[in-house]
């Protein structure tokens, strides 16, 4: 038969090997590439073109057919269009979202980074009232939904490929960001009540943003959910994976991953960087089918290690290492790599190739296109 | 010995029963350095160890290293009046082009905790502003943080620089560094003088600095 992308990324979902590896770059907004290693592929490929910007904030492009047709790419991505009437770009280094939350960017590097530094409950104690007073974004925004009806008739004119539905936000790291990273880590002891009930409100946001972009999209038309947060540290976990997680975050994770799938039958992708492990039975127990970014140089994030204990019931979207092989070995090191990990992770499928993680700002093209190239040039 | 109970509320996260009780055992004229080593470092450095052992995460740490400052504030003042140093003096930031700070800031709660002076320069830091920094208030360490993959070659050079100033601007310092991407190799690679693998670690490696 012939396989088209859809069916290429369904299988090995599915736990079944199609002709070769799937590959994904720009599904996601955890999976796609930064600006300066973009135009640097681009000319590296000889495809010049003007670069679109997925995000300004992230500093991400979003790659063009003609680079993804180059590549082998499976999937194509539904992303929210935006939101009208939130503030903005202050200055160059400036920017306040549609939640009121200020990111400050760096300067005097090449590379360019922007993190929350102030959000609308940042400071004092979090209590019920201060949330419900809080000026929330309105879900029914009409940016949100902008273009996406457009952009999935020109996909499905274009090929037959596998559509992922951007859930556009998130609960803790947007709880981070209106409340302050720290603050709110303390809050689950501080202020557990208050802490899960801004957690449901933002689960509720997410979900009838969520059902917005589905119903323009139409449903039947969203093969993969992408939603997620980081979990785990380099070494370790960010919270207890029984408690803090088990408890508190799960059943808001569930909430969304359960509505979204059961309104669309599209598969589960969790985004989850640093050490997931711990978190993987409870992510299973939650209805997700896929894990991204699969850091493997996290703590035991081995492809061997995962593969074996879960690798029959999660499938794994990523694992190029992003922190030592792509950005700062040789081409043949990526090859190896990109090799070992196809071997290991897309045994009786269960694997789309990609990095952990965007691709970074050093990665030269030359190592892009060896990783892309393995997996183009792979048959099971 | 009610030091105990301080170590135990500092194990329950609990800030004001550790200021209550740090308060009573000065009130009772117990010495302040049981109060502290007894009391607030011993429990930090349990804390510090289930934390690297993985039975205790980032949550848990900030509020015992919170609930360990309540008792410091009490503390500080008294130490300073009988004349008791800190253990040591570091500059900790993280580097330039990066502004990732949690793991920075554990590690400087944790080195507080243990007795050290901290000058917390923030997130984006550039090298000169590390060595005036150490040079100004002659401190034994910088320790330099990041997340990101790029700040890797932010940190070489940093070191580089350092390396550069302890020749030519009669600093004697030493340098370590940590971070999620950072490791042994690494760190040896471009020269530091050590790798804290965690906060725990960060704080036992400054530890060895002061006391060689």
């Amino acid at each position: 038969m012939t396989w088209t992308s859809r069916d290429r990324v369904l299988a090995a979902i599915n736990h079944e090997e199609a002709d070769r590896v799937p590959i994904d770059l720009g599904g996601t907004g955890a999976s796609t590439i930064v600006i300066d290693a973009y135009d640097r592929l681009k000319t590296f490929l000889g495809l010049e073109h003007e670069t679109a910007i997925r995000s300004k904030l992230n500093h991400l492009a979003e790659p063009d057919p003609m680079i993804m047709n180059r590549l082998g790419v499976d999937t194509r991505a539904i992303n929210a269009g935006g939101y009208d009437g939130a503030v903005g770009w202050v200055d160059d280094l400036t920017f306040i979202d549609h939640f009121g939350v200020t990111f400050k960017g760096t300067t005097g590097t090449d590379d360019k980074h922007f993190l929350y530094k102030d959000g609308p409950l940042c400071g004092g104690k979090l209590t019920i009232d201060r949330i419900d007073a809080m000026e929330w974004p309105d879900p029914d925004n009409p940016g949100i939904v902008r273009g996406i009806k457009e952009k999935v008739a020109g996909y499905k004119a274009e090929g037959d490929y596998c559509l992922v539905l951007n859930v556009p936000d998130q609960v803790i790291h947007r709880a981070y960001a209106v409340r302050g990273m720290v603050d709110f880590l303390k809050d689950f002891y501080r202020a557990p009540e208050a802490a899960c009930y801004l957690m449901d409100k933002l689960a509720d946001y997410n979900i009838r943003a969520s059902q917005n972009m589905i119903e323009a999209a139409g449903a039947e038309n969203v093969d993969v959910i992408f939603f997620g947060e980081d979990l785990g540290t380099q070494d370790g976990c960010m919270f207890d994976p029984d408690e803090t997680y088990g408890k508190l975050i799960k059943p808001r994770h569930e909430r969304i991953i359960q509505t979204l799938k059961s309104e669309t039958g599209g598969k589960s992708l969790f985004h989850c960087c640093g050490s997931a492990y711990l978190f993987i039975p409870h992510l299973i127990d939650i209805g997700v089918d896929i894990l991204n970014p699969v850091q493997v140089t996290a703590k035991n994030m081995d492809p061997d290690l995962l593969k074996d204990e879960f690798g029959d019931k999660m499938a794994f979207w990523g694992g190029i290492n992003t922190q030592e092989i792509l950005p700062y070995q040789s081409v043949e090191a990526v090859k190896a790599e990109t090799e070992r990990c196809i071997d290991i992770f897309g045994k009786r499928g269960g694997y789309i190739l990609n990095a952990v993680h965007n691709i970074q700002f050093e990665v030269p093209p030359e190592n892009i296109v060896a990783m892309f190239d393995t997996g183009k040039n792979h048959r099971y | 010995m009610s030091v105990a109970k301080i170590f135990d509320a500092v194990m329950e996260y609990d800030e004001e029963e550790v200021a209550e009780l740090v308060s009573a055992e000065l009130a009772n004229g117990t010495d302040i350095q049981v109060i502290l080593g007894d009391g607030l470092v011993s429990a930090l450095d349990d804390i510090g160890e289930k934390f690297s052992a993985g039975t205790l995460f980032v949550p848990e740490m900030l509020m015992a290293a919170e609930a360990v400052q309540a008792g410091l504030d009490l503390l500080r003042p008294l130490l300073a009046e009988t004349g008791v140093k800190p253990i040591g003096t570091v500059v900790l930031g993280t580097v330039k082009g990066d502004l990732h700070d949690i793991g920075k800031n554990l590690v400087g709660m944790l080195l507080e905790g243990a007795g050290f002076r901290v000058i917390d320069l923030g997130t984006d830091v550039d090298a000169e502003q590390f060595i005036s920094s150490a040079q100004e208030n002659e401190a034994d360490i910088i320790a330099l943080s990041g997340l990101l993959t790029t700040s890797m070659p932010e940190m070489q050079k940093a070191v580089a620089s350092l390396q550069d100033a302890n020749q030519t601007r009669n600093l004697n310092v030493k340098v370590m560094v940590g971070g999620p991407p950072v490791h042994q190799e690494f760190a040896m690679k471009i020269g530091a003088d050590a790798y804290g693998m965690d906060a725990p670690a960060a704080v036992e490696q400054a530890r060895s600095f002061v006391t060689a």
